[in-house]
This record gives structure tokens, sequence and C-alpha cells, in this order.
């Protein structure tokens, strides 16, 4: 029962458990998309309607666990922690922005555009707040979740059941 | 003013990138970062004594009458003028002496951080815009002083400069807010002095004040950290010691000097402080053989000088102290690259082992000779000048003063020439080194400085009016001071010949002044005292968290739900009237009610972990459905995610966790575990009921009217969120990000990050016996 000092490990890329499962891997790929969309949706409604970046962020996370359970390796081509400084500095810099123009730090403007091809739609920069926002929240969540799938299988404890 | 001071902060984050990219010619680069502080000098020369400053201010937070405020006042302009030209001379002097594998643009990056703080220490007017420059300087001086922090005492250094002067920071942060309450403004020059002289905060004010200025100042009891401090590269420790961070308690001294100089409490501190640090530094840096050293301490001595001059608080002190402060920049720079160069020519800096470098290195020897005859105070150089003005500052002062001051300098006038031992005498150098002159990279800006000391004391005119620049900032416009060489024969003279003659003694007798400062050394020092601290400070931690973070996690919680039950019960005990009741609450919330308390109770029952899991996201759901029900969908939706995200990292942990069975659970944990669960549970409820009642009225109206007036959106969650509190908004996603990449440290460390040396961690678990398939 002594602790004794584990040896260095081999680290095979390790495909992540349940990888294989046809079944999984058929179902996610068309889920996967669209909880990809329908997050991007509730990211662009989320000004006027339930939604937001917060919200938008997780679930896309979830989509991309979901992805990387089901085929073992990431859908993003860089380390997810990465999206958390360009999103805050997102963030920042579109309260920065106002300030610097003379208004309160973080003012958010609005306004109404009508084209030809969406009739008239309201922009507003919360949506690039809000952008930020789900830059960070998707950076942190999958930062965790794929720091926590990575493991060697020597190092796994048995689960209780 | 604002562009100079933000210049170098935009121009950091250019070098950090340009680094790797130009590598060693980041230095240009960087030198262009100082030209707007070199041009605000320009006025200066035609601007007559009663000009009145300009002042820029820049709007922050002004509800809290914050602003970035920069007076340009004589005082800060001349020395940010000497930032601007150190700070120019310093990026050249790398360009040349960092070797070609160094990580260039972490270092200019620093070096310009560091650089702009400190101008805008030196231009600030608003006090909190002083305090936070403050600060400033002693994180970039804490990077600066660690760059090569694979050597533990460059780490070392880095931890001392920070740990010192961060206390003087707190103390400097409590005197800005007891000085803006006195003084009933946030800035310098709208303070009502006769208000804070008369107020109770005066005092404890001043005394923090004090505590800040001589940290950062490494006056007497503060004056380990620096030098330690030259673990930093050579170019870094001339700019740190010769112009800005160590001057940074002196430039505190004679600014605040116009608010605290007429209590007699102030210059009855500083002038002894001062004086005890002159002669105790200087007394150590002529026992040092480490060049670098041997000037660190005698930069400690010189801000003794400094200090003690600016403490007296007239006209007379600050003019000289102004004067010698142009001088000691000028040839305490320029020895420093001195040292740098017969470090990087000859690879040691220890003086027992050089000599005879005078033929090797012609240029280098001659910027020494002007620069150590300056420091020594020797005619026709600019420190003999402003020494004579010390002397006679000190005369007025009475007879004890002048006696200490002249001990000093004596010990001063040793040193610099102990210094300049390392030219004669027979050619020495350690074996392997051919030292031959520097390229004119590293001699020049030397040079320039060198023949600046010689111009102060050759045309004492112009630094004279260089000086006097100063006076409508530091209140000596009816001091009619100069500069000259001769000024008949004077008591001051006459206390210089006394002086040389000492430090002549001093040299000659080199053998014996050895052998009595080993007896005279203290066995107790700042240094061991500093160290006892510290060490004690880690033994006490870890005691501390050997006793309270022993216990298991489920154990933790217990203790801390139980307080947190108790608190609440003692609460309702003592006073019931708080809670009102909500009124009946919608029917159609009973199933969810009843949903919810299923799930907490089934967790309880729970045999296994993963049921546990399942039945606590009973709980999570339920909760989104009663948001849900009280026509909050934006709350449920968010609600949902986060259960959904918390079983999807619940599975994922699930591996690491013990297995159950070692963990049992007996009849009597169910028992206080439901005891537990049940008060935390009341505890909750009633302080929600509690909080009910209505102590203002209600704010969301106004959001609800407002949202898509102000906001143009019709998602008033939304709005709130990223507009109205869109400054909390910004806090939560930092802190989002920052706990991401905590827990991510804490999964790598579980799984590689171990320190070579770092005995493995005992798991909490036996390891598994056998190996489970994927």
């Amino acid at each position: 029962m002594s602790p004794d000092p584990l040896p260095p490990p081999p680290a095979p890329p390790t495909p992540a458990p349940l990888s294989g499962d046809p079944i999984l891997r058929t179902v996610s790929r068309a889920v996967f998309a669209l909880v990809l969309l329908f997050a991007l949706l509730l990211l662009w409604r989320g000004h006027n309607a339930p939604g937001g970046g917060f919200i938008a962020g997780l679930m896309t996370a979830c989509a991309l666990i979901l992805h990387r359970i089901s085929y073992g390796h990431t859908a993003l081509r860089i380390d997810p922690a990465r999206l958390v400084p360009w999103g805050l500095a997102l963030s920042f810099t579109t309260g920065l922005v106002p300030y610097l123009l003379g208004k309160p730090f973080l003012k958010s403007d609005y306004g109404y555009l009508t084209t030809a091809l969406t009739g008239e739609f309201e922009w507003a920069t919360a949506l690039l707040f809000d952008v930020g926002v789900y830059l960070v929240v998707v950076g942190g969540s999958l930062a965790i979740a794929y720091g926590l799938i990575r493991v060697d299988p020597q190092e796994r404890v048995e689960g209780d059941e | 003013m604002t562009l100079a001071v933000f210049l170098p902060f935009l121009l950091a984050a250019l070098a950090a990138w340009l680094g790797p990219r130009l590598g060693r010619r980041t230095g240009y680069v960087a030198a262009l970062a100082f030209v707007p502080a070199l041009l605000l000098a320009v006025p200066l020369a035609g601007a007559g004594p009663g000009a009145a400053p300009a002042l820029e201010v820049t709007r922050w937070v002004p509800d809290l009458g914050l602003a970035l405020a920069f007076r340009g006042d004589g005082f800060s302009l001349l020395f940010a003028a000497l930032i601007g030209v150190i700070g120019t001379l310093s990026s050249l002097y790398s360009v040349a002496y960092l070797s070609g594998h160094e990580r260039f643009g972490r270092f200019y990056a620093y070096l310009l951080l560091f650089g702009g703080s400190m101008l805008g220490l030196v231009l600030s007017d608003n006090l909190v815009a002083l305090f936070g420059f403050w600060e400033m300087t002693s994180v970039t001086s804490f990077l600066l002083i660690g760059l090569w922090h694979t050597r533990s005492a460059a780490r070392d250094g880095a931890v001392k400069a920070f740990l010192v002067s961060a206390l003087g920071g707190l103390g400097l942060l409590a005197a800005v807010a007891m000085i803006g309450l006195a003084g009933g403004s946030t800035t310098l020059s709208g303070l009502d002095v006769e208000a804070l002289r008369a107020s109770p905060l005066f005092v404890p004010a001043l005394l923090l004040t004090l505590l800040a200025a001589f940290t950062k100042s490494a006056q007497l009891p503060f004056h380990l950290w620096l030098p330690t401090a030259m673990e930093a590269p050579t170019p870094v420790s001339a700019f740190l010691h010769s112009a800005t961070m160590v001057k940074a308690g002196v430039v505190l001294v004679a600014k605040f000097g116009l608010l605290f100089g007429s209590s007699p409490l102030w210059g009855g501190i500083i002038v002894p402080v001062g004086l005890a640090t002159l002669v105790w530094g200087a007394w150590i840096a002529l026992r040092q053989t480490d060049l670098k050293a041997l000037l660190a301490y005698s930069t400690v001595s010189q801000l003794g000088l400094l200090m003690s001059l600016y403490g007296l608080s007239d006209a007379e002190g600050r003019f000289a102290a102004t004067a010698h402060l142009l001088n000691h920049a000028a040839f305490k720079a320029a020895l420093f690259f001195v040292v740098g160069i017969i470090d990087h020519e000859t690879g040691t800096r220890e003086l027992p082992r050089l000599g005879g470098l005078r033929k090797a290195l012609p240029v280098t020897f001659a910027v020494a000779l002007l620069a150590s005859l300056s420091m020594a105070g020797v005619p026709p150089l600019g420190g003999f000048i402003s020494k004579e003005l010390f002397y006679e500052a000190m005369l007025h002062r009475g007879p004890l003063f002048i006696a200490v001051a002249v001990l000093g300098s004596a010990l001063t006038f040793a040193y610099s020439f102990r210094l300049l031992r390392v030219f004669w005498g027979p050619p020495r150098s350690p074996p392997g080194a051919e030292p031959h002159e520097a390229p004119p990279g590293l001699t020049g800006p030397a040079a320039l400085l060198a023949l600046t000391a010689l111009a102060f004391g050759l045309l004492p005119g112009v630094a004279g009016a260089l000086t006097r620049t100063a006076q409508n900032a530091l209140d000596f416009a009816s001091y009619r001071g100069y500069l000259s060489l001769w000024h008949g024969v004077t008591p001051a003279l006459l206390a210089t010949f006394v002086t040389w003659g000492l430090g002549g003694l001093l040299i000659l007798q080199a053998a014996r002044v050895g052998a009595l400062g080993r007896r005279l050394t203290p066995r107790v020092n700042a240094n061991t005292v500093y160290y006892a601290l510290t060490e004690g400070v880690n033994i006490l931690s870890s005691r501390l968290i050997a006793r309270t973070q022993g216990l298991a996690l489920p154990d933790q919680l217990r203790i801390m739900l139980g307080a947190a039950g108790l608190i609440a019960g003692y609460a309702v005990w003592r006073s019931p009237q708080v809670f009102h009741s909500i009124g009946t609450p919608p029917l159609a919330l009973l199933p969810v009610a009843a949903l919810l308390v299923a799930g907490a109770v089934g967790v309880l029952l729970a045999r296994s972990r993963l049921t546990a899991v399942v039945v606590t996201g009973l709980t999570g759901f339920g909760s989104a459905a009663a948001f849900l029900g009280l026509r909050a969908p934006d709350l449920a939706l968010t609600q949902l995610l986060v259960e959904a995200v918390t079983v999807i990292l619940f599975l994922l942990v699930f591996r690491y966790l013990p297995r159950t069975r070692d963990l049992p659970r007996t009849r009597w944990r169910y028992g206080v575990d439901l005891l537990l669960a049940g008060s935390a549970g009341l505890g909750a409820t009633l302080l929600v009921l509690a909080g009910v009642r209505f102590l203002a009225p209600p704010i969301s109206p106004y959001y609800l009217e407002n949202s898509y007036r102000l906001g143009g959106g019709r998602n008033v969650v939304n709005v709130l969120l990223v507009d109205f509190r869109g400054f909390d908004t910004l806090g939560e996603i930092a802190v989002v990000g920052m706990v991401a990449l905590a827990v991510l440290g804490l999964v790598r460390l579980g799984k590689k990050g171990r320190a070579p040396g770092e005995p493995p961690p005992v798991p909490a678990s036996p390891p598994p016996k056998e190996k489970e398939e994927a």
C-alpha cells in the first residue's frame, strides 16, 4: 500500500473513452452542427430575447466536448485557453472605445440599418461585448474539460461502479 | 506630457512583439520611447522662475476624484528629462551589452514599462494616480531585477526588493487616503494645506509617507534590498540606481516637503536618517570587493545625502539637493556603465582580480576617472560644487551635522578612489580574458554622461540654470542660489580640505580600516532580520495549513455548512422580526418545490456516486423549472446549461475520485449530514426571507423602463449585463478566465507538472490494482 513513485508514463495519445462508438459518432455529427448553430443564434438574438454570450458559450462548449468525446480529437485548431485573453481583450476594447470618445466606459451604442437583403435590423455594440463574453466562456470551460479528458490510463482510479 | 508618460507603455507592447523579430536592435525602438520625455525639457530652457506649470488632466473616474493629472512644473519636468536621458542611454547601451541569446522582447518591454511608470510618478499631480505609478515601479522593478530568473540570487533580490518596497507602498496608500481626506482634494496642487496641517491625520500621514519614501529610497533600516537588486543586468542597474526607482522616494520627499515641511517632525526624522544612511552606506561600500556591490552601497549612501538635504525643507537645502540630484544621476549612471564594460571585457567584477586596465581600456579609464572624481567631490567636476552646497547647508545646522557630513564624504572620497584602483598597478585580469576596448555602443553612453559630469563643473552657470528650473515647484523662488567652482575661502572649503585629508588617510590605511571593519561588523543586520522574518512567516503558514487544511473535503464542507447553519440559527433566535412572509407562493411552483426537496433528500440516500450526481441534477433542473415558472427564461436557460456542463465535468472527474467504499459512511454520519443539510437549507431560506423586505424602492422598474430606450435591447437581462452593469460583467469574465487557468494549472500539476526535486505526491487512495480498459 505504500505509495511507490509512479514510473514515467509512456504517454501514448490515448483515445477518450467511448470514442469508437459508431452510434455516438453518427448522432453527434448531426447534433454538433445543430447545437453550434443554435448557440450562434442565441448569441445573435441575445440583445432582444433570451440568450446572450454566457449561454451561447456554455452551449458551444457542450457541443465541442461532445465532439471531443465521440471523435477523440478536438474540433478546434487552437488551445482553447487561448480564447480567454482574446475574449477579455475584445470585451475590454468595446468598453474602451466609448470612453475614448468621451462617453462613460462600456456605454453601448446601437442603431438601425436597412439593407435590401435583411430589411431593417438593429445593430448594437453590445453584441461585440457579448462575443467577448462568449469567447471567454467557451475558452474557459473547454480548457477545464479538455484538461480533465486528457489523462493517462494508469492514473485512473477505479470508479465505484 | 500625457503622451510622454504613455508612449513608453505603448512601445513596451510593441517591443514585446518586436523582440523576437528584431533581436537586440529592439533597443533602438525602445530609445524612441523617451523622446517625448526629453522634449518636455525644451520649454524649460526658456522658462523664467515664475512660469506657471502646465497641467494636463484626463478624466478617469470623475465621481471618485480620480483623474490622470500631469503637472509639468519645473522639478517634475527636470526629473522627467533626467529619466528620458538615462532611459535612452540605457536602451542604447543594452543593445551592445546584452548577449545574443537574451529574451530581448521581454527585457525591453519591462524596461519601458518601468520608464513609463517612473515618468508617471514624477509628473503625476493626482495622488491616487501617483500611488498607482508608484506601485507600478515596484512591480516592474521586480520583473527587471528578476530578469535572469533562473538564478536564485536574482529571484531572491527581486522578491526582497518587492517585499520591502511593497511595504512602503501600502504606507503610501494609507497616506494618500489620509491626505485626500484631510486636505479635501486628491490633487497635489488642489490640496488645502492649512486644513491638512490642522487635521489629526497630519502626523500619521507624515509618518506613512516617510515609510514609503524610506523603503523606496533604501534608507537605513530598509537599505537591504538595494544591493541585492544589482542582480539585474547592468543597464537596468544604471537606470534603476541612478535616475529612477531609488530616487522615487527622494521625489516623494521633495514633493511632499511642501505639505509636511512645516512640521519639525519631518526634518527631525529625515535629516538624521539621511545622514546615518550616508555614513553607513559609504562605510559598507568602502569594504566591498564586488565593483557593482560597491556602487550599490554608494547609491544607498548618496541617497542618504539627497534625502537629508530635501529633509531640511528650506530653499538652500532644496537647491543643493536638486543640484546634487543632477550630478549624481550623471556620475552614477556613467560608473554603472563602466562596471558593465569591465564585466563585459574581463568577465569579472571582483576588485582583487583586476588591475592595470588603464592600458587596455583607455576610453573607459577616462570615463571612470571623470565620474569617480565627481563622486569624490574633486574640482573641477560637478560633484565638488554640489558637495560644497551640501556642506553650506549642514554648516547652518550645527557642528554635529557638519561633522557627520564630513565623515560621510571622506568615506565617499575613499571608495571613489578604491573603485579606480582597477585601472592602476600591474596588468591583472582573470585567466582567459583578453581585455580590450569596448565597442562604441558601450563606451559612447558612458562617455556622454562623464562629459556631462565635467560640464556641470566647468560650466556651473548651465547647471545652475537647470537647477533653478525646479524652483517654481519646490518653492525656492526667493533663494539666490548659484553654482560656482570658487566661492572664496569659506568654512565649506575648509571642510572639504578636512574631507580630503581624512579620505586620503582612509586610503593609505586601507588594511587597518579593513581589519576594523571586520571587527565592527554586527552579527545581526537588516538582512538577517529580513531572512528570519520571511523564514518565520513560511514556517508559520505551513503549520497553519497543516492544521487547517488536513481534513478531507467532505469534512471541510461539513464544518462550513455547520457554521453557516449555526450563524443563521443565532440570527433567528436573536431577532425574529427581520423575517417577512413572502405572501402566498404561486401554486404552480409546488410540484417544483417538491422536486427540489426530493432531489436534496435523494442525494443523502444515494448509495453510489453516479446516483448522487443524477439526483443532484434534479435540484438543478428543478431550479430551472422554478425560474421558468417565475417568468425568467434567461435565468432558466443559464441554469439548464450550467447544470449540463456541471454533469459533464462531474463525469470527467469521476475517475480521479477515490472509491466510495474507501470512505465509509456510518449511520451516525448520515444523521449528522441530514442535520447539516437541513439546517443549511433552512438558513438559506431564512436569508431569502430576510432579504425580501424592501429598504428602498426596488430598482427593477427603472431597468424595465429604460433598457430599450438607453441600451436599445428588449432583453432587459442582457442589457443589464452588457450595458448598465457592463463593468461587473467584465470583472466576472475576467474571473471566469482566471478560474479556468487555475484549474488548468491544477490538472496539469496532477498529471506531470512536478518539479524535478519534489517527491511524488502521496495519492489519496491506493493505486489501482488493475488497469481499466478504455
